[in-house]
């Protein structure tokens, strides 16, 4: 009884709590446009709870600011532009929720994000379904501008197959042809491990294992048991997020890194900050690299996005960056939200250098809407720390290594 | 006199949602996905409600339906129709295979036997990669066109809210009915004394068994129409979260009413996205909502205010 009488007070102040912080994120005006403008919206749906949260987030910082330049700049089409900004979880069945929740009742004009490529896949099929134009920011399996292809859905990551020949030549010719793979098991990491296993034959070496480690593994000493055996030149990693910081660690303290190289196909600055210094090592790739001396632009970026955020801006963060700069760039240049107008100016866009943000081209191949910009190969220097955590050793332009439209397999179909 | 009266503002209400619910912020296919919910949590609340069965694994026909669905529309005919029963049939068939396995073991035994059954069904869909997409999921389909009268027509947000209002009327029907029955008699004498139904000479392990198999059916009813809803089918549709979820409902909304699992997906779903949008904690919240309905109301919410009223 006495539980009772209370309970009524606590769940109506709660409920009213949560009542007055909605209302509260609805009201956000922005400066400098006139009440009567309405706003271009951009849905943009990122994981901001789950295994990928700490990559959802910097690209949903990314958008923030491009999306804060652009509103100084006029905006798209003279409208102001607005980010919405709501949580995938990393699932599909979430990311397709909160997509309805977009589409239906905020009425976005772009969708764009995701991290995970289960959740690219269904969000490039719900776009397609409602005319709409969704970028995927940074979900890698080569089907979403491959077989899955669609003339709504454009990515601004690299596929899986540059991720492994970003740095393939490089670790071959440096450590030797005897390579250990341990690779996480699910889709993505089957298609990093094909991909390398297929140039590493192509070049003479052998995959000499495979271990298959469940998505989410926690103890990793058997598979590093199977990998010692094996006495590899390369211990290739496939893991992303936790599972990779678990696995390092676990990999210094048997002692590996002195034994082979350690390496792997994409690496995140999201990723090296959160391990120990002991597990500070290996050879990997990235796909974008804050630290490009003599490249223009990239210095003012960095010291913008600092000021925003307080960390340095990561691979995840340029992005959601040049995502939401390129749908506006589309948008302004095809003068109108028109999605299949959009598209066609999408289809070869380049971005600008202040938008590129590293040498060379940098467009979406019209033939299947992959973004095509630099691999950054290289390493993790000794006694490395927050945030110069890589070297980068070279810059592969990414047009030499991705494979080309028709081996990727887009045939792409326009509607009517 | 009260009852029928408040039945009829409730349907009255759910046939207005197209109208009412977007001036409120929401938007049609929220409510339809808490229908969806309210169908599969009606089907496992057959089950654990009335019969007694606290079954963890009910995810399981869910996303059997909603593959069976997906698989349907890809390999077999393009027909909304049949892709619904295609999915209720692969789900409902799944549950009478595994009904004699789990109605034999009681309390946490018969939880563990039906989540150890569930993730069994999760993993053949994530390594199963040629069939089901693994760990991407099923994709390539979508709502084809219904072909009514000669005509082909489109099914949008609302019309399939409609398709998934009748549906969930459909499911209400003929749950009342089995209640009202001798068969729903029976679940309930399962529930409350076992062994007394035993010395009468009922087969007890049977009744549990058609309990499970038409609950299975229901679930996977819903994770047709899911599917549907969607545009793809996941593992996660499997996974022992969403059979959580499904329990969360029902204790949240009322085992012991007909009407519980519609309110307790309804605040589900609802919560759910609400609250997802506007922090990054929603699942905290979720929980303490889930912790305060267990604790003030551990008949849930419509056992509660019936408790009020005959007081």
């Amino acid at each position: 009884m006495i539980l009772k009488s209370g309970s009524g007070l606590n769940r109506r102040g709660m409920l009213r709590a949560g009542a007055a912080a909605g209302l509260a994120s609805l009201a956000l005006p922005e400066t400098g446009w006139g009440q009567s403008e309405t706003p271009v919206k951009i849905g943009n749906i990122d994981p901001r709870t789950g295994t990928y949260a700490a990559l959802g987030e910097n690209q949903i910082r990314g958008a923030t600011m491009a999306v804060a330049e652009l509103n100084q700049k006029g905006g798209i089409l003279g409208r102001p532009v607005q980010l919405l900004v709501e949580d995938s979880q990393g699932l599909p069945g979430p990311a397709i929720g909160k997509a309805q929740k977009l589409v239906n009742q905020d009425k976005v004009d772009f969708l764009m994000g995701s991290v995970s490529s289960a959740v690219s896949a269904s969000l490039s099929q719900f776009a397609q379904q409602h005319n709409l134009i969704y970028v995927d920011t940074g979900g890698h399996a080569d089907d979403i501008t491959g077989k899955k292809c669609s003339w709504n859905t454009f990515r601004t990551c690299s596929t899986t197959w540059m991720l492994t020949a970003g740095d393939f030549g490089l670790l071959y010719k440096k450590f030797g042809k005897k390579w250990f793979f341990l690779t996480p098991d699910y889709a993505f990491g089957h298609a990093l491990y094909a991909d390398y296993v297929a140039q590493l034959q192509q070049a003479g070496g052998t995959a000499v294992g495979n271990a298959l480690a469940p998505l989410g593994t926690t103890d990793f000493s058997s598979y590093l048991i199977q990998a010692r055996a094996a006495n590899p030149d390369v211990l290739i990693c496939l893991q992303a997020g936790d599972d990779l910081v678990n696995l390092l660690k676990q990999a210094v303290q048997f002692g590996m890194d002195k034994q082979m190289a350690i390496a792997g196909a994409m690496q995140e600055l999201e990723v090296l900050e959160a391990l120990p210094p002991a597990a500070l090592l290996g050879w990997w790739t990235f796909e974008w690299y804050w630290n490009q001396p003599g490249v223009p632009h990239v210095a003012e970026f960095i010291s913008a996005y600092k000021t925003k955020f307080g960390k340095v801006p990561t691979a995840r963060s340029w992005f959601g960056y040049a995502s939401a700069h390129a749908l506006a760039l589309a948008a302004n240049q095809a003068k109108t939200l028109d999605a299949q107008k959009v598209a066609k100016a999408l289809e070869g866009l380049e971005l600008p250098p202040e938008i590129a943000l590293q040498p060379g081209k940098c467009y979406y191949r019209a033939e299947d809407h992959q973004m095509i910009a630099n691999m950054f190969p290289g390493s993790v220097p000794k006694g490395a720390t927050y945030p110069n955590l890589f070297e980068v050793a070279q810059t592969v332009p990414g047009g030499t290594i991705a494979k080309p439209p028709a081996e990727a397999g887009c045939h792409m179909v326009y509607p009517g | 006199m009260r009852r029928p009266l408040a039945a009829a503002c409730i349907w009255i209400a759910l046939l207005a949602v197209p109208f009412w619910l977007p001036l409120m912020g929401g938007y049609t296919d929220l409510a339809t996905r808490a229908l969806i919910y309210a169908i599969a949590a009606s089907g496992l609340n057959l089950l654990l409600g009335y019969t007694g069965g606290l079954s963890f694994g009910h995810a399981a026909y869910f996303g059997l339906g909603a593959y069976g669905a997906g698989l349907c529309l890809i390999h077999v005919a393009p027909s909304l129709p049949l892709a619904i029963l295609a999915g209720t049939v692969l789900g409902g068939i799944a549950g009478i295979l595994i009904g004699p396995l789990v109605m034999r073991r009681k309390g946490i035994y018969f939880s563990m036997i039906t989540i150890a059954f569930g993730q069994m069904f999760y993993f053949i869909a994530v390594r199963w990669n040629g069939l089901t997409g693994g760990e991407d999921g099923l994709t390539g389909f979508s709502r084809v066109p219904v072909q009514i009268g000669g005509h082909a027509v489109m099914l949008g947000p609302e019309r399939f809210y409609y398709l998934v209002l009748a549906v969930f009327a459909l499911v209400m029907a003929v749950i009342w009915q089995i209640l009202r029955s001798p068969l729903g008699h029976g679940f309930v004498a399962v529930r409350e004394n076992p062994t007394r139904l035993r010395f009468l000479g009922v087969a007890v392990e049977r009744q549990i068994w058609v309990a499970f198999a038409i609950s299975a059916f229901i679930a996977a009813l819903a994770g047709a129409l899911n599917a549907l809803l969607t545009g793809f089918a996941s593992p996660d549709n499997l996974g022992w979260q969403l059979s959580g979820s499904f329990v969360v409902i029902c204790v949240l909304g009322g085992m012991r009413s007909v009407w519980g699992p519609f309110l307790g997906a309804a605040i589900f779903i609802v919560a759910q996205d609400y609250l997802s949008s506007i922090t990054q904690n929603w699942m905290s919240f979720i929980g303490l909502i889930f912790i305060l309905a267990v604790l003030f109301f551990p008949q849930g919410l419509l056992g509660f205010s019936r408790l009020k009223a005959s007081r």
